[in-house]
């Protein structure tokens, strides 16, 4: 062909797209030069303000830049004039410094609700929220405008799955010193006579809920700030953020460089933008949603006193608002903004068009419930962004890639409610490094990076907001973003009639069910655990069955997804470290496992983790899936300076995949695949061995189950797994082996009073108060941390202590099951919450494990004895009905056909530190039984 | 040089087969099954929109190409004129090569825009120093001649600037006329005298070309060939859709145009001229630009095409040449507030569809395409129940919500799968996969404009001329 056309040199150009274009490119110098890169041009035209206009606002702002500042804080919205506040409260406030790159309070007006709540569903977020509202109340007090009205919330149910809910809310409410009040329909009507009550179960009433401005509430932040001596630069963007030996050094804005010694992200939407700012990359996963919000014209006789009112079955809410009506709600999949991740930096460019036909559902649910809404007129629909978490849970604490760069985002709607809590935390962390709440189902650091994987983000925050309103289920799970973490055993498993739950997006086998697992090709079907109810889960009889197994035959299980770590160093620095770090002694001998915590200085769990000492100079630890970020982050800030160079830590957890075999014929069928003598002479309880299996090798097997049960989890290298676990399988037919999933493991360990991090345990759980004194070796040579606090609390005695309770006339057929967080009464007085609960297979019980404590009569805290709990009548409170229970404080031995001394003589948890001797490498001949008598059950 | 022959004689095949071509299509091997993914990208591949930014007669227009041959033989441009209010647009559909419809395609427009301007406008604008491309702009236009023949193209249309400057202005469809015939004249100057086989190639390539004027509420619309242009209008009495045909077909059909050509030659060649439906048996439009095989005479024949291309080159019983032209049929509408889009169109189109099934495609794409943009309020105060209801109905319409946004698409897929029960995935999965040799034996280049008219600026501008006309007298 002969060519007569040509591309002409104007057309289309193709510009490469930026993920993020930093805001700092207004830098005069940069804009005057010609050789300006049109993507940048494009992201500059979309600023309020006029390049031009920046430049002689720079020039400006140069002289208001401090060169140093310890604090600076970048954003100015609710969120960062919280945390500046706070800073100024603690008289920090000449040391701050907040940047915003617009105006501060930039939030349109009404782009948010203005709900100061406490419906939270933890502890933390509801003290979060609570101490919010308290603020907001104070500061309106103090005469600032804040726009607060105490209108009270009234939520609505639909549904009995959802009154047990509000039952369980107000159980905890209740002890957690929060008000509020179970409805009848009629009542619901009685506080609001605008509703319908059609379909309508009954309600939850908080009488000391109540709405604000938020942007009102934003500027008195502000202004207190300011009053403090917080200083506030506008039109001033984060270029980037430096740092220096893992620390935040300084930061480089558009108007200069300021020195610093603490950042603090609160830019919201952009903060997972921002987090590119700095090397390494902070992952702050984030994701922006479209999110409507109602406007009535005003409504002629609307009571100024209606109050917040939630109908969640209708996934909506509305109140009332300078004489008209805000109405939202969430939506069952949200509509995701920004797929790319580029979001503009402007509030007029980030307005987006209502999308009636996406809201049309919620507004028929609130025409539903409120029949005279019909003939008010609309004054607009607004569509606000706002952003999810991939768990719909707020981010805050320090990143985990730099020291002292703090994170608070992920407000969601609730930056009202989340602000004032969030900014007196942070500023605890900051300023003292602790503070009085456990903020680990918060912190930044239970992401990994898979998290912060745009597309992940983009599949998963279409769901997060609908969580918002859903029913609390136990054992939640999401449906998107799965099949992400696969141990390679997977398909077997799935095979096998696996249904799997998450974690860290890992997929765990939560139980096995062997109905209607292939599809319609025949092929296996990815399933996702349910429980969706309050009561006997459907998977009773799966896990029942599993549960026989691993006590009576041989179970196998996949623990793949505990984070695994590699200790090594060249000299003896790895013990040294290692001693530091834990409160147990970790010079044993080679080949021993020990357990420890590594605690805080106030004591209490940083991480709970096993240690296997592989040889002179080389542990492997395991700890809890959600510890994978976590521990490494705790390792790297707490490891001493002189240590630093010397001891390799590395994260080993995605190159091993974990196979516990449990029960009675463990020991025989690991015996048959592998040539070492696994007597208990030369292998015994509680050590390590690095063993073939079949025809591989190098397989570390721990002589633990984590469950009580005798058996091992094998560590094996990726690439070996299938064939080991094939192995295993095979060789277990003739045993009856049988898969077992996480309920059957963890029903296991509840009975057997086994604490896990981040169910029973946190960073506010000393080893004293739950029967693991004699974990901490106070006699260490090295002084390791949190020692001092423990010695005190030895000496003081402890003011909470974890207990076991089993229920008694508790029909698991009918009557509402626990799933933690139930309270806990002793002789019908308040005295703490379950924390982990579940079925006893053994007991034929409910198990509750807990913390309780002792209040006098003023509400004083005294010294929780074993004769203060063991002399007790107590009760727990499922979903407002009181159950009768008896208290255990030390591990059970349960009645079993196949009694092995080791195993009697371990138990988890217990007081007496002489028992810990017999269980020291070599010594298990001299076990006496003590096990502690139960209820009689087969005996 | 067989090309000719070979193309010729693919849409021969083409008009039989197509019968019975779904059978055909059965006892192919096994062709691969395209995922309807895969479908909307090879449908949507060469689609444009273009909303007009200012209030005119035209809201917007949608265009889509789906290619048969390779490359693709059909051409379109759409432009606005600069120094006036008006658009401009057409579809080419080459033969034997792309060459001349490419050619023909950017250069016809610009002949056009210049014969229409006012003779005071266009003098002082070439004054200024005007070349051919200073009087439109080209909405969707990312080629350009390539360097060694754009000079030569722009001395040929300074030479026909000049001419027009000599003469006075005569009505549209007169200049149309005189700038289609001037422009194929020029391709065979070129050809002739510049000795380069790039414009030989444009002269021996031929196209048939379908070109929109609209300027003010006048519509012409000049068609050389076999592309069509059909005018979608509303019944406001019985919302039912009508469509009006604006041009005549110069194919054997069309008992006029055969009348015409055997007129033109003695009656010894009356059973040659046209036979099996073709010009001397080979060419199916019976008017074109280019192809000069059928214009020049048998001496230029012998002297600068049979060296070149050897004998087969000229047709058989070539005695009383031309026998083809470039003459346009034009056809001039006034736009009425009833007539809603316009649709136009290479024959690929009107083999598979009917002008009315087309426009009854169109219409309802237009009511159900209502469901894709956002939902607009009604003026003044709405209660929130009105709008519930309305989105009710919004929500009532999804399921009719078309796949495509672009109407051209739409109109493509449907000549592709339509079925007498609706879409059929496999059926246009078939006709895209099949092999590049055999694809001309079952479809031809497709290229659509559907252009959108603005009523409510029609009827205004109805009812302004209107008003003057009763004033005149008065003042």
């Amino acid at each position: 062909m002969w060519k007569l056309l040509q591309r002409s040199g104007n057309a289309v150009s193709v510009v490469p797209r930026r993920r993020w274009c930093s805001p700092g490119l207004s830098n005069a110098v940069r804009l005057s030069s010609s050789q300006m890169d049109p993507a940048d041009e494009r992201v500059l035209r979309k600023r309020k303000f006029q390049p031009q206009q920046a430049a002689d606002l720079s020039e400006e702002l140069a002289g208001q830049l401090p060169v140093k500042s310890r604090v600076v804080i970048c954003g100015g919205g609710i969120t960062g004039a919280s945390v500046a506040y706070h800073l100024g409260l603690r008289g920090w406030g000449g040391e701050t410094l907040l940047v915003e790159q617009d105006r501060v309070g930039g939030e349109l007006p009404w782009t948010a609700c203005g709900l100061a709540g406490r419906f939270e569903p933890s502890y933390t977020e509801l003290k979060l929220a609570e101490y919010s509202i308290d603020l907001i109340k104070r500061l309106a007090e103090n005469g600032l405008p804040t726009g607060w009205r105490p209108v009270g919330s009234l939520n609505l149910a639909r549904s009995w799955d959802r009154m047990t809910a509000f039952n369980r809310m107000k159980s905890q409410a209740l002890a957690w010193g929060m008000h509020c009040e179970i409805l009848s329909p009629e009542q619901c009507a009685q506080h609001c006579e605008l509703l319908s009550l059609d379909g309508i179960e009954g309600g939850l009433w908080i009488p000391e809920d109540g709405v604000c401005d938020p942007q009102l509430v934003c500027q008195a932040y502000m202004i207190e700030a300011q009053r403090l001596g917080v200083r506030i630069v506008e039109h001033c963007a984060i270029k980037k953020i430096h740092s220096e030996h893992g620390k935040v050094r300084s930061v480089e804005t558009t108007a200069g460089d300021v020195e610093c010694e603490y950042f603090v992200n609160c830019t919201g939407f952009w903060a997972r933008e921002v987090g590119t700012l700095s090397k390494p990359v902070v992952k702050v996963p984030l994701k922006a949603v479209e999110h409507h919000y109602l406007h009535t014209k005003p409504i002629e006789g609307l009571s100024p006193d209606t109050p917040f009112v939630r109908d969640f079955d209708g996934r909506i809410f509305f109140r009332e608002c300078e004489g008209h009506i805000l109405a939202g709600g969430f939506e069952r999949e949200a509509k995701m903004v920004y797929e790319d991740g580029v979001i503009p930096l402007s509030q007029t460019a980030r307005q987006h068009p209502p999308d009636w036909d996406h809201f049309h559902e919620l507004l028929d649910a609130l025409l539903l419930r409120v029949p005279s809404f019909r003939d008010a007129t609309l004054d607009r629909l607004t569509n606000s962004l706002q952003v999810f978490s991939p768990d719909c849970k707020w981010i805050l604490g320090e990143a985990p890639e730099i020291q002292n760069y703090y994170v608070a985002a992920g407000n969601k709607t609730m930056g009202v409610s989340a602000s004032g809590g969030i900014g007196r935390v942070l500023t605890d962390l900051i300023t003292k490094g602790s503070t009085y709440l456990d903020l680990h189902i918060l912190d930044i650091s239970r992401f990994l990076g898979l998290h912060n994987n745009r597309k992940f983000l983009r599949d998963r925050c279409k769901e997060a907001p609908g969580k918002h309103f859903e029913i609390n289920y136990p054992f939640e799970e999401f449906q998107t973003g799965r099949n992400l973490r696969m141990s390679p055993i997977y398909p077997q498993l799935k095979e096998a009639g696996a249904v799997f739950g998450q974690s860290m997006g890992y997929e765990r086998p939560n139980y096995f069910d062997q109905q209607d697992k292939h599809d319609e090709f025949g092929l296996p079907r990815f399933r996702i655990a349910q429980t969706r109810t309050f009561g006997k889960p459907p998977w009773f009889d799966h896990v029942a069955s599993e549960y026989r197994a691993c006590r009576e035959r041989i179970g196998i299980a996949d623990y793949s997804s505990f984070t695994k770590y590699d200790f090594w160093s060249k000299g003896n620095e790895v013990v040294d470290l290692l001693q530091y770090l834990c409160s147990n002694d970790v010079d044993v001998a080679v080949g021993s496992i020990i357990h420890t915590g590594m605690q805080n200085p106030n004591g209490g769990y940083e991480n709970d983790c096993s240690l296997a000492r592989l040889s002179e100079r080389h542990y492997m630890m395991i700890a809890p899936t959600i510890q994978q970020t976590r521990s490494m982050c705790w390792i790297r800030k707490h490891m001493p300076n002189h240590l630093r160079a010397k001891v390799n830590v590395a994260d080993v957890t995605s190159m091993y995949t974990a196979i516990c075999i449990l029960g009675p014929y463990s020991r025989i069928l690991l015996s048959e695949l592998t040539d070492t003598d696994l007597t208990p002479k030369s292998f015994p309880f509680f050590t390590y061995k690095e063993l073939d299996v079949g025809l591989a090798d190098g397989i570390r097997v721990l002589n633990i189950t984590h469950t009580g049960e005798l058996g091992y989890v094998l560590y094996i290298p990726n690439e070996y797994a299938l064939h080991v676990y094939s192995r295993l399988y095979q060789a277990g037919q003739k045993f009856n082996i049988q898969h077992a999933g996480y309920y059957a493991t963890r029903a296991l360990r509840i009975e057997k009073f086994y604490a896990f991090w981040g169910q029973d345990l946190d960073t506010f759980t000393t080893p004293l108060e739950c029967g693991r004194s004699w974990r901490v070796k106070f006699n260490k040579p090295i002084d390791f941390i949190g020692r001092n606090a423990l010695l005190k609390q030895r000496e003081e005695g402890v003011k909470r202590m974890y207990v076991q309770l089993l229920l008694n006339d508790h029909d698991h057929e009918v009557d509402m099951w626990c799933w933690g967080g139930e309270p806990i009464y002793r002789d019908g007085v308040y005295v703490g919450m379950t924390t982990t609960t579940g079925y006893g297979y053994t007991f034929e019980k409910q198990v509750c494990l807990g913390f309780v404590r002792n209040f006098d009569d003023e509400g004083r805290e005294l010294p929780v004895t074993n004769e203060y709990v063991l002399s007790g009548h107590y009760e727990v409170e499922v979903a407002g009905v009181r159950f009768e229970a008896k208290v255990n404080l030390h591990s059970p031995n349960l009645p079993t056909k196949f009694p092995d001394r080791e195993r009697e003589a371990y138990h988890a948890t217990r007081d007496k530190p002489d028992q810990a001797d017999l269980l020291s490498y070599g010594g298990v001949t001299t076990v006496k039984g003590t096990g502690i008598p139960t209820d009689g059950h087969g005996l | 040089m067989f090309k000719f022959v070979l193309n010729d004689a693919a849409s021969y095949v083409r008009s039989n087969v197509r019968e019975f071509s779904l059978n055909a299509l059965r006892l192919l091997p096994q062709l691969p099954q395209l995922s309807p993914y895969d479908v909307n990208l090879v449908l949507r591949e060469n689609e444009f929109v273009y909303n007009f930014p200012v209030d005119g007669v035209i809201r917007s227009y949608e265009t889509n190409q789906l290619g048969s041959n390779w490359p693709c033989e059909d051409s379109r441009t759409e432009a606005s004129f600069l120094h006036r209010n008006g658009f401009i647009c057409g579809i080419f559909d080459g033969h034997a090569g792309a060459a001349c419809g490419q050619v023909v395609s950017k250069r016809l427009l610009r002949y056009v825009s210049a014969a229409t301007l006012p003779r005071q406008v266009l003098r002082e604008q070439m004054k200024q120093g005007a070349d051919s491309q200073s009087f439109l702009k080209c909405h969707n236009d990312n080629v350009d001649f390539v360097s060694m023949i754009k000079p030569m193209y722009e001395a040929s249309f300074l030479k026909y600037v000049n001419q027009l400057l000599e003469t006075p202005q005569r009505d549209v469809s007169s200049e149309l006329v005189n700038a289609f015939l001037q422009l194929d004249e020029e391709i065979s100057q070129e050809a002739l005298t510049s000795n380069d086989v790039r414009t030989m190639n444009v002269a021996l390539s031929g196209a048939v070309a379908c070109l929109v004027h609209i300027e003010g509420l006048q519509m012409h619309v000049a068609s050389t060939g076999d592309c069509g242009a059909v005018l979608g209008v509303l019944d406001p009495q019985t919302q039912q859709w009508h469509s009006k045909k604006l041009n005549i077909e110069h194919n054997a059909d069309n008992m006029s145009e055969v009348r015409r050509i055997l007129a033109e030659h003695p009656k010894e060649e009356h059973e040659t001229v046209i036979r099996n439906g073709r010009l001397l048996s080979q060419l199916a439009p019976l008017r074109a630009f280019g192809d000069f095989r059928y214009k020049w005479s048998q001496e230029i024949m012998q002297q600068k095409v049979l060296p070149m291309f050897g004998v087969q080159a000229m047709a058989p019983n070539y005695y009383t040449p031309p026998y083809l032209t470039a003459r346009p049929d034009v056809q001039q509408h006034e736009l009425g507030p009833n007539d809603k889009f316009l649709v136009i169109a290479s024959d690929g189109l009107w083999d598979f569809l009917p002008p009315s099934e087309v426009v009854s495609l169109v219409g309802e794409h237009i009511n159900s395409k209502k469901i894709l943009e956002p939902m607009r309020l009604p003026e003044g105060d709405t209660t929130l129940q009105e709008i519930s209801q309305q989105l009710a109905e919004r929500k009532a319409g999804l399921t009719r919500k078309p796949v495509d946004q672009n109407a051209a698409t739409h109109l493509i897929r449907h000549a592709l799968g339509g079925t007498d029960y609706g879409i059929e995935h496999s059926k246009i999965s078939y006709y895209l996969t099949l092999p590049r040799d055999a694809v001309r034996l079952y479809r031809d280049d497709i290229t659509i404009t559907v252009i959108y008219f603005n009523s409510e600026h029609i009827a205004k501008l109805h009812s302004d001329v209107d008003q003057t006309e009763v004033t005149a007298p008065v003042a």
